[in-house]
């Protein structure tokens, strides 16, 4: 998958987080990881994955809670599983 | 009425209730939910998950109008759909296993304790002790100060008491609610002191005052240890950029009608050995500790595992909390086992908090990024209790390194 492809996946997984984190959505950029953010705290966490949970399936279990904490990993890992 | 009975009216002044909870409640929430049910209601005076998850049995103070039936079904199922609902299967890790060490006694030492004196309730979760438990406390906490002491650990001592806006500033208002203890005063007013002096009296168990007789409140009775080194350092620079310390304190979780025996008491005292500074040196520090306890443990013969733990979290954020900490592997506890009902009995635990307290309270690296913290707790009444139901109150059957202490 080329960048122009990814570049997508990358926005709507900016935009699930704003959501769920709820902060702006220019306080999401596209490194963002765990704990760059207030919001990003455990609690923000866990909103992050149930909303990855309702929007491409995710399964939420000790792997990906602990995998899943920036945006590039999201990524990486929807793409990987073909979940995007 | 498909899902709800009522049994026993006529043979016994308590009702008993029976709940088919509308989602089936998983084998590893059972506890969880068990212990949250205490604080649904006050007309429940036990409550047990029975059966594969799928009953629930309240016995009730006092029989009650169906309307307050309905409504105690009601937060009962509100409790069991918040934690079951979407329930993460919690990631168990065992770092140690000496439950089958083997131990002499099998009874539970409770009553006996009562009966010689060393041991008399004050009130519901409020013990005084007696010499022979005071001094296994205190053989026990000089273990973990020989922990402390082999991490150059700095002496700290805190109050019981803890301002409300600490609290708030980390979190607990909405982590732990129902477990929180508060202090208070009568109000600065002449009338209202004057009107206690002369009035105030206890009426089962519970004092006769006017609530607007009290002033608002501004401090809690503290939950942790912990939690003071913390407040110590925020909003500074981490000296060094890193510290360890170690404190005794008086601690208070009420726990409603779960507050049974020595297992589960108001006040408790732990002995904590903190640790703050880099993720490794927090982490590394909590690993080199449980090595060196797992000696100390076994020169006493305990019998325990240590296994992957949460905090009991309220139901609102139980389910996020319980499975972020069980997934990052947070929290580890020493679980003594209790032969006498084979159980065990968390009488310790290993804790990592990440830089939850260092963001929190602006406790920075000179780096400038937040401190990680971690801790490692033990309860005193608990580590005496579960040696005891153990080894029994004769110390002859003791390991002898406890012999000693006492000689």
């Amino acid at each position: 998958m080329n960048d122009d492809q990814a570049a997508p996946l990358i926005q709507r997984l900016q935009a699930l987080l704003a959501t769920a984190l709820q902060v702006p959505a220019e306080a999401v950029n596209e490194s963002l990881s765990f704990g760059d953010l207030p919001q990003w705290d455990s609690m923000g966490h866990m909103e992050v994955m149930i909303a990855l949970e309702a929007e491409f399936g995710v399964e939420i279990n000790a792997d990906t809670i602990t995998a899943l904490t920036s945006i590039p990993a999201i990524s990486d890992y929807l793409k990987g599983n073909q979940h995007a | 009425m498909p899902d709800q009975e009522r049994l026993n009216q006529i043979d016994s002044p308590a009702t008993v209730l029976i709940l088919t909870p509308e989602l089936p409640i998983p084998e590893h929430l059972v506890g969880e939910v068990q212990s949250k049910l205490a604080y649904v209601d006050e007309d429940i005076q036990a409550a047990r998950v029975a059966g594969t998850g799928d009953r629930i049995e309240l016995h009730l103070r006092q029989p009650i109008p169906q309307e307050r039936l309905d409504e105690v079904s009601g937060k009962v199922q509100r409790v069991v759909v918040s934690m079951a609902k979407g329930a993460i299967q919690p990631k168990v890790q065992l770092l140690e296993d000496h439950l089958k060490r083997p131990v002499p006694f099998n009874a539970d030492p409770h009553p006996e304790l009562i009966a010689r004196g060393e041991l008399s309730q004050e009130a519901e979760g409020i013990y005084a002790f007696g010499p022979l438990l005071s001094r296994l406390m205190e053989f026990f906490e000089s273990q973990f100060i020989s922990l402390a002491d082999s991490f150059d650990a700095a002496p700290y001592r805190f109050p019981s008491l803890i301002p409300a806006g600490y609290l708030e500033r980390v979190g607990y208002f909405s982590s732990f609610p129902h477990s929180l203890t508060f202090a208070t005063h009568l109000r600065e007013d002449l009338e209202v002191i004057d009107q206690f002096a002369h009035s105030a009296a206890c009426e089962a168990g519970e004092l006769n005052v006017p609530l607007e007789s009290f002033a608002p409140v501004q401090s809690l009775l503290s939950p942790a240890v912990c939690y003071h080194l913390y407040f110590a350092l925020a909003d500074q620079p981490l000296p060094n950029g890193q510290a360890v310390a170690t404190a005794v304190g008086n601690c208070f979780r009420y726990e409603s009608i779960n507050l049974t025996s020595l297992e589960r008491l108001w006040n408790f005292t732990m002995r904590e050995v903190i640790f703050v500074g880099t993720k490794d040196f927090v982490l590394q520090s909590r690993e080199t500790a449980r090595q060196r306890m797992e000696r100390a443990f076994a020169s006493v013969g305990l019998a325990y595992r240590v296994e992957s733990a949460n905090d009991p979290f309220f139901i609102g954020e139980f389910r996020k909390q319980a499975a972020f900490q069980s997934a990052f592997q947070l929290k580890f506890e020493i679980r003594a086992r209790l032969p006498f009902k084979n159980s065990t009995l968390a009488v310790g635990s290993y804790n990592y908090h990440q830089d939850f307290f260092g963001r929190h309270l602006n406790i920075a690296l000179p780096d400038g990024s937040p401190a990680h913290t971690g801790c490692v707790a033990f309860g005193l009444e608990r580590m005496a209790y579960a040696f005891l139901a153990q080894y029994g109150l004769d110390p002859a059957a003791w390991p002898p390194p406890v012999q000693e202490a006492f000689q």
